[in-house]
């Protein structure tokens, strides 16, 4: 007879599945330790940024309330990085056969974009500025950038502790920032963008963050970085980027306003937007080439001066003619994908030439190999 | 001709753009109006976008291998994609912030007329933009579907020249010869290495022809760039134009009511201005409307036109974001899913495997991968087990015409062979990828292993890297994972989460 059952699992109501879904989403969110950080990061940004929002209204400030929502605008870029961490370990499946590791370079890719963007839109902003200087009240802008300043450091801390270790071997600063190094969106804007109060036909936005991540100044910081197992790495380094940036906006923005306050040079304010823009474009642009090396299927750098004796040392097996056809490429940071095709001779012994390849190029860090065998005809 | 032409579409709207944005500059330094400059920046970013496509266009017609980009540059029309689709994205948020500051904070218009002159302008180059785009958009060659169909085309007409003895089996005669031609061609080259003469991008053009002979169908060459990632790149540019559009229209109309219905203060005398919070203005009106006694001199204050004029600029801004978001959507999340190495929708990754299975000569299948490198060009890379190397001679021809038949022309197939001794049908692979891919999901699950939430999974042994494609009993294409590969010692796993897509 037919078991009835009352209980049956497959006919779970859609909801209980939506609620086991984001509760599986928190779960790996917490197991992980740099995505805990990013969490409670983003929860501690979203806050503040509630905060903001709150006092702005209460208050009647329209600068606030438009800095709260660039701070949403910058927690987005955050929260991109969280789905990445969690959609990146989710299981292949038949849509997807190399799972979606793929997602932290992607994610680190738009976080690119949107940096450059947000730059644009202040560099726009500066310059709309600077050709009509509107009022700039200064009263609520020093409060509320310290604030600012303060929460980035508590970051700085957070995210200092993540990483400990020896620096990566390959160019510390940007092969690991492909992740979240875009998340270098600059928190600062809540600070720098309002500090005036708008006049009527001044409607502007704020696209902007303004958060500068400099080639050079954390360089220093990046050798703590530990190589820990890939994507957590990345986005590690992504996020302290990040912060640094938004502190040294902290103080760009700060020093600008005492100097407006002290020695009345309004021109300071514009002056600074632009160059935050500026700096935050050239930071991006290695960022972005990282990225979009990995997206175009490119060879991975790293492999690049490997490969070539990697393909002496095949060609030099017994039995194998030549080696043609060969296409390497990144799935994600140090996951290292190759294809190639082999002309070996008819009574070449196919299983050894195949093991003794997969060696050669485990050795030099390509594990996933797909090796074809032409045999020549004689 | 040349008007067909992607790039010289591309060019026009660029200039015509580029030239507007001069234009709408130099008007807002002469009125002094802030609203036309900021509308000029969404200019300039419009012509960003069209800059973005142009690159793209031009990297992707380097479709030959280079050292360093083995698959030449296609996949560039896939990231221009993105990058508008993104950059979009971005100028939606920034729209809808701007909206929601006009909300608390309205202002009046300045100068409708200018307003309107410029508006009608940009509307009538958006609207030239549509049009060049949209012809394109629509996909106005026939090739431009997926594979399928176009791959069946090519091979029924067989475009090689120099090549009178087609036999029936012409797939297979054709792959004979693509192979035989590559090895050539190989032999001859110096170092073995030649990456110029086989980018793998020929694999698909050459499939009926032999590799030398493509050079002589430069038009099929063209027709077949026209695919589905030039198609995206293209959309992407035509969305941008046509949230230009939109706002174009937003601006006219807003302009225009504004210039017909609202009743603006006068420079002199006292106005009072009910919309706007202007304490100051306020007092003084009021104090001396109070104080006045006087009738005919309050009838004298003038008020400010109907407020609500004030808030129809962020309630339309609003909608036209929701439109641009709606319509953005699809774009991105194409160009992504391609970008995230996802198995083309047209492929059935299960039938394909059942197909390969029932090959005589077959033992197993693992790691079975299937992508998109950009347009019509999937590239699809297995390892097949054999019980020795005679075998697989048979069957590799075979194995090549299955992968050409649902469309993937460019193929690696690993063979490998039973170890002596073992008789189990399915055998371990031999050659997994390792442990680091535990950690990344990489090589795909080993589900197997937690057997917690699958429920479904069909695979059997454990830790040791079993191969097993089994059919799942149901289709249920979420949860099921290819098993491909698993050696690993120690079966920890992560935590594995089903995926939501």
């Amino acid at each position: 007879m037919l078991p009835l059952s009352i209980k049956d699992d497959e006919y779970k109501p859609p909801r209980l599945n939506l609620l086991r879904k984001v509760s599986g989403w928190f779960r790996s969110i917490l197991a992980d330790k740099t995505s805990r950080n990013l969490f409670s990061f983003l929860c501690l940004n979203l806050s503040f940024a509630f905060v903001e929002l709150l006092y702005g209204i209460w208050s009647n400030s329209l600068g606030l309330i438009s800095d709260s929502f660039h701070m949403f605008f910058d927690c987005t870029a955050l929260l991109a990085g969280l789905a990445a961490s969690v959609i990146s370990k989710w299981r292949s499946n038949d849509a997807f056969s190399y799972g979606y590791v793929r997602a932290e370079v992607l994610a680190g890719f738009v976080n690119g974009l949107f940096l450059i963007f947000t730059a644009f839109f202040i560099f726009s902003e500066g310059v709309e500025r600077a050709l009509e200087p509107p009022d700039v009240h200064h009263e609520r802008l020093l409060p509320v950038s310290i604030l600012g300043f303060i929460v980035n450091l508590i970051g700085i801390f957070v995210f200092q502790h993540g990483g400990h270790g020896h620096s990566h071997s390959s160019g510390h600063e940007h092969s690991h920032s492909l992740f979240n190094g875009g998340l270098s969106h600059g928190h600062n804007h809540r600070d720098h963008g309002h500090s005036h109060e708008h006049k009527h036909s001044h409607g502007h936005t704020h696209g902007h963050g303004h958060g500068h991540s400099h080639g050079q100044d954390y360089c220093h910081d990046d050798h703590s970085l530990e190589v820990m197992a890939g994507s957590s790495k990345q986005i590690l380094q992504g996020v302290f980027l990040h912060i640094v940036a938004d502190t040294l906006g902290s103080i760009g923005v700060i020093i600008s306003a005492i100097l407006m306050q002290n020695y009345g040079l309004m021109i300071a304010d514009p002056i600074c937007s632009m160059l935050i823009a500026l700096l935050i474009g050239v930071s991006i642009v290695p960022l972005l080439k990282e990225s979009i090396g990995i997206l175009m299927q490119r060879t991975p750098p790293s492999l690049e001066n490997a490969l070539p004796q990697c393909y002496q040392r095949v060609q030099q097996l017994q039995g194998v003619y030549s080696l043609h056809d060969p296409h390497f490429w990144t799935l994600c940071t140090d996951v290292y994908i190759g294809t190639l095709k082999l002309l070996v001779a008819p009574d070449a012994d196919g299983r050894w030439i195949l093991s003794q390849t997969h060696n050669i190029f485990t050795q030099a860090g390509v594990r996933q190999l797909y090796i074809q065998i032409d045999v020549a005809a004689m | 001709r040349c008007w067909q032409n992607r790039r010289a579409r591309l060019l026009c709207m660029l200039a015509l753009t580029f030239l507007f944005f001069v234009v709408e500059v130099a008007v807002s330094r002469v009125t002094s109006s802030l609203a036309m400059l900021s509308d000029s920046f969404h200019m300039l970013s419009d012509v960003m976008a069209l800059v973005v496509a142009l690159v793209a266009v031009r990297f992707a017609q380097r479709t030959r291998a280079t050292k360093k980009n083995t698959f030449g540059w296609v996949r560039a029309e896939v990231m221009g994609a993105l990058v508008n689709a993104v950059f979009l994205t971005a100028l939606c948020f920034t729209i809808l912030l701007e909206a929601i500051e006009r909300f608390t904070e309205p202002h009046e218009i300045q100068q409708p007329l200018v307003v309107i002159a410029v508006g009608v302008a940009g509307l009538i180059i958006n609207l030239l933009g549509l049009c060049l785009f949209n012809h394109h958009g629509v996909g106005g060659h026939g090739h431009a579907h997926g594979h399928g169909h176009s791959h069946g085309g090519r091979q029924q007409h067989p475009r090689g020249g120099p090549k009178p003895e087609q036999p029936p089996g012409d797939g297979e005669a054709a792959l004979n010869r693509d192979e035989t031609s590559t090895l050539v061609e190989n032999s001859s080259s110096s170092n073995g290495v030649s990456q110029e003469k086989l980018g793998d991008m020929k694999d698909d053009l050459s499939d009926v022809q032999v590799n030398g002979n493509a050079g002589h169908y430069p038009l099929d060459e063209e027709e077949v760039e026209e695919d589905s990632s030039a198609q995206l790149n293209m959309r992407g540019v035509f969305l941008h134009v046509f949230g230009d559009a939109l706002g174009s229209v937003i601006v006219v109309v807003n302009a225009l009511l504004f210039y017909g219905l609202w009743n603006p203060c006068p420079e002199d005398g006292p106005c009072y201005n009910p919309c706007v919070n202007d304490h100051c203005m306020e007092n003084v009106t009021l104090f001396r409307a109070l104080g006045s006694t006087n009738k005919s001199e309050q009838d004298g204050i003038t008020v400010a036109g109907p407020c609500w004029l004030l808030y129809l600029d962020p309630v339309l801004c609003l909608i036209m974001v929701c439109i641009l978001l709606y319509t953005t959507y699809p774009l991105l999340r194409e160009s992504a899913l391609i970008l995230l190495q996802t198995v083309p929708k047209q492929i059935d990754v299960h039938s394909l495997n059942s197909k390969l299975r029932t090959l005589e000569g077959v033992e197993a299948i693992h790691e079975l991968h299937i992508w998109q490198l950009a347009g019509s060009r999937i590239i699809g890379t297995a390892h097949i087990k054999c019980p020795d190397p005679s075998t697989y001679m048979m069957v590799a021809k075979r194995i090549k015409e299955i992968f050409h038949d649902e469309g993937i022309h460019a193929t690696t197939i690993q063979p490998e062979f039973a170890s002596v001794g073992s008789e189990s049908g399915r055998g371990k692979c031999e050659f997994p990828c390792r442990t680091q891919c535990a950690l990344k999901q990489c090589c795909g699950a080993g589900e197997a292993s937690t057997a917690k939430k699958t429920e479904k999974s069909s695979s059997l042994s454990i830790s040791c890297s079993e191969v097993v494609i089994e059919f799942p009993k149901t289709r249920r294409t979420k949860s099921e994972s290819i098993p491909s590969v698993k050696l690993e010692a120690n079966a920890d796993q992560n935590e594995q989460f089903e995926s939501s897509l």
